[in-house]
């Protein structure tokens, strides 16, 4: 049993459990957290999750956890796990079931006054406009040529068909294309779960958000990326949907063997992996590639839509309200990378599962307008609470692989939520605070409470603090389209 | 009770038993489509056979229960009724009465191997499955 005695204090909001806790740890794990933070991680299985990753072949430093961590399958949700290149693993768990869950951001310049008698109408349009549900079916059907064109070219293809502008490109990580794809690696059965799935929400905590502005701690630079106190934004939190569900599956599936064949041992079988350089290794990191695009053409297709509904609902009523996108971020992903290990740049391959990458001021990989700034960091907050707006920075590329946390993470299991929350009394509660809510379940709605996460302004305060994400804006929703 | 739910913070978990593996695998595909929640139900569309291959039986139940999964997500057809006819260390094949559902707001993505260890107990043989939602 792992307790608080295990665990030794770094610096302030840095905790580790030295390589001596067990014998299979290659290195030791470290969580960043704040006391409160460090105790409910302490209350699941969480950081015994964080140091089952420290047995990974080829992990490199320390196995890292951000203060959002809670409990997931094989690594915690809020884990980032680098492995060099080339003999490290790359782990299908490490990046999870949904492979590029990740979060848009949106901008406009008309005020939040402005639109708010327009938008119960806006809310449902985009309900109609962007379906919902793990099974839901999208308006685009896809030739298999396109389906293949969206697996190598995510959001490129998009581009290509007018279902996206130039700019929309240019600021999303990796430019809305992962390279390294190659359909062959994709199986018939995912091409068929993904193939009408084409800008859909999925289930579970995704979401489409109508927020304000409500906070900016850095007008300068917040002015650089079209964020202005009160103005209108628009997140969307979705993945890869049944497409990458069924990568995963069948990868982990698969390397039930590969690890007896590579005579790997680990502590749970979740964790099963695969050398970079391997046959195996290779092929899942193609799959996982198209997976990732396949989410990225999701997001873009469902900006797309919400482009539209604000079009059809606001067109002759509001000015100003065209949408621009501030930033576009992968919190599930497996990538390579360079960082430094023992004073050089070395090729890693780094699992963000639950975490952001944010990489800070003079990164090359970063488009040119945004070199000086370092990359926004989306950090939504659980349903009705705030999320935050932060910027990439030095300090993560020393400390965190260039990560940080990617959300409010969960306190409380769903069950319980279920327990103690009424979902229809919950809509009420938050449409009396000013909170429009379109969800097709009510059992969905109450295990995504604000009551079952932690307190998200308390995770992302400990980043700032730390320096390994500084702060921008805070939103606040007024309109949540729920899966 | 054949199947109970059971805490985990981020995703869904329950505790399955049976009198032996193929009760096991069949208390476990009523476990999913309960986890799943209510949904739309159609016409009965038929018997329909699947067959599934593991390294051992963890394996062969994670992968029975993620074909559940696939029928009822890329075709929706929800599995009703359970049948194992053949069962070996690493090779199933089973008999499922299906009906058609709806694109309903069903919960489960995909089911872990997460910590899955098929143990002996006073049932016969129990397992702890945890499902990404």
């Amino acid at each position: 049993m792992l307790g608080r005695q295990h665990i030794e204090r770094v610096a302030e909001y840095v905790w580790e459990i030295p390589k001596t806790f067990r014998d299979d740890m290659r290195v030791p794990a470290r969580l960043y957290a704040d006391e409160g933070l460090l105790d409910a991680a302490l209350d699941d299985n969480s950081i015994l999750q964080l140091v089952n990753t420290t047995t990974l072949p080829g992990v490199t430093r320390h196995a890292i956890a951000m203060p959002d961590i809670h409990q997931g399958y094989g690594f915690p949700i809020g884990g980032v796990v680098a492995t060099c290149l080339p003999s490290g693993v790359i782990s299908p768990g490490g990046v999870g079931y949904d492979i590029n869950c990740g979060v848009r951001l949106l901008v406009s310049l008309v005020q939040v006054e402005e639109i708010k008698p327009h938008l119960e109408d806006v809310a449902h349009r985009l309900y109609a406009n962007c379906p919902s549900g793990v099974g839901s079916c999208g308006h685009l059907r896809l030739s298999e040529t396109e389906l293949d064109r969206v697996l190598q070219d995510g959001s490129r293809w998009l581009l290509d068909n007018g279902y996206a502008l130039r700019e929309d490109l240019e600021r999303t990580e990796e430019f809305g294309r992962i390279s390294g794809a190659d359909p062959t690696f994709v199986s018939d059965r995912a091409r068929e779960r993904g193939r009408n799935q084409l800008g859909t929400l999925g289930a579970g905590n995704h979401f489409i958000e109508v927020d304000r502005v409500a906070e900016v701690f850095d007008e300068a630079t917040a002015a650089r990326l079209g964020i202005y106190q009160n103005n209108v934004a628009v997140q969307i939190h979705c993945g890869s949907r049944g497409l990458g569900h069924q990568i995963c599956q069948e990868y982990v599936s698969r390397f039930q063997k590969a690890v007896r064949d590579y005579g790997i041992e680990l502590p749970d079988r979740e964790l099963v992996c695969a050398p970079f350089d391997s046959k195996d290794g290779q092929e899942y990191f193609c799959a996982m590639a198209c997976a990732a695009n396949f989410a990225f053409a999701n997001r873009q297709l469902l900006a797309h839509m919400i482009r539209r509904s604000f079009d059809e609902i606001l067109t002759g009523k509001v000015r100003d309200f065209e949408l621009y996108q501030v930033y576009d971020i992968a919190h599930n992903m497996a990538k390579i990378e360079e960082h430094e290990t023992s004073g050089r740049a070395v090729p890693v391959c780094v699992h963000r599962k639950g975490a952001t990458r944010a990489f800070g001021p003079g990164s090359t990989v970063l488009p040119n307008d945004l070199r000086d700034l370092g990359q926004p960091v989306l950090i939504p907050g659980s349903m009705g609470t705030a999320s935050y707006v932060l910027i990439g920075t030095k300090q993560a590329m020393q400390e965190t692989f260039g990560s940080t946390c990617h959300g409010a993470g969960r306190l409380m299991s769903r069950a319980k939520a279920r327990k103690i929350v009424r979902g229809t009394q919950l809509r009420q509660d938050l449409t009396n605070r000013g909170i429009l809510i379109c969800a097709g379940s009510m059992s969905g709605l109450a295990e995504e409470a604000p009551i079952a996460y932690k307190d998200v302004s308390q995770v992302v305060e400990v980043v700032h603090k730390l320096g390994i994400g500084r702060k921008l804006a805070r939103l606040e929703p007024i309109a949540v389209i729920k899966g | 009770m054949s199947f109970q739910e059971i805490e985990h913070t981020a995703d869904r978990a329950f505790r399955v038993t049976g009198r032996n593996m193929a009760d096991l695998l069949e208390n476990a595909a009523r476990a999913i489509q309960a986890v799943n929640g209510p949904r739309t139900m159609g016409k009965a569309s038929g018997t329909r056979e699947i067959q599934v291959e593991g390294v051992d039986r963890e394996s062969l139940l994670v992968n029975w229960l993620n074909e559940i999964l696939y029928l009822e997500q890329a075709h929706q057809l929800a599995c009703e009724q359970f049948e194992i006819v053949e069962l070996k260390n690493d090779h199933l094949r089973a008999r499922v009465e299906t009906r058609s559902c709806g694109q309903d707001h069903t919960h489960i993505k995909a089911v872990t191997f997460h910590n899955l260890e098929i143990r002996e107990s006073p049932e016969g043989l129990e397992a702890e499955i945890v499902v990404d939602v």
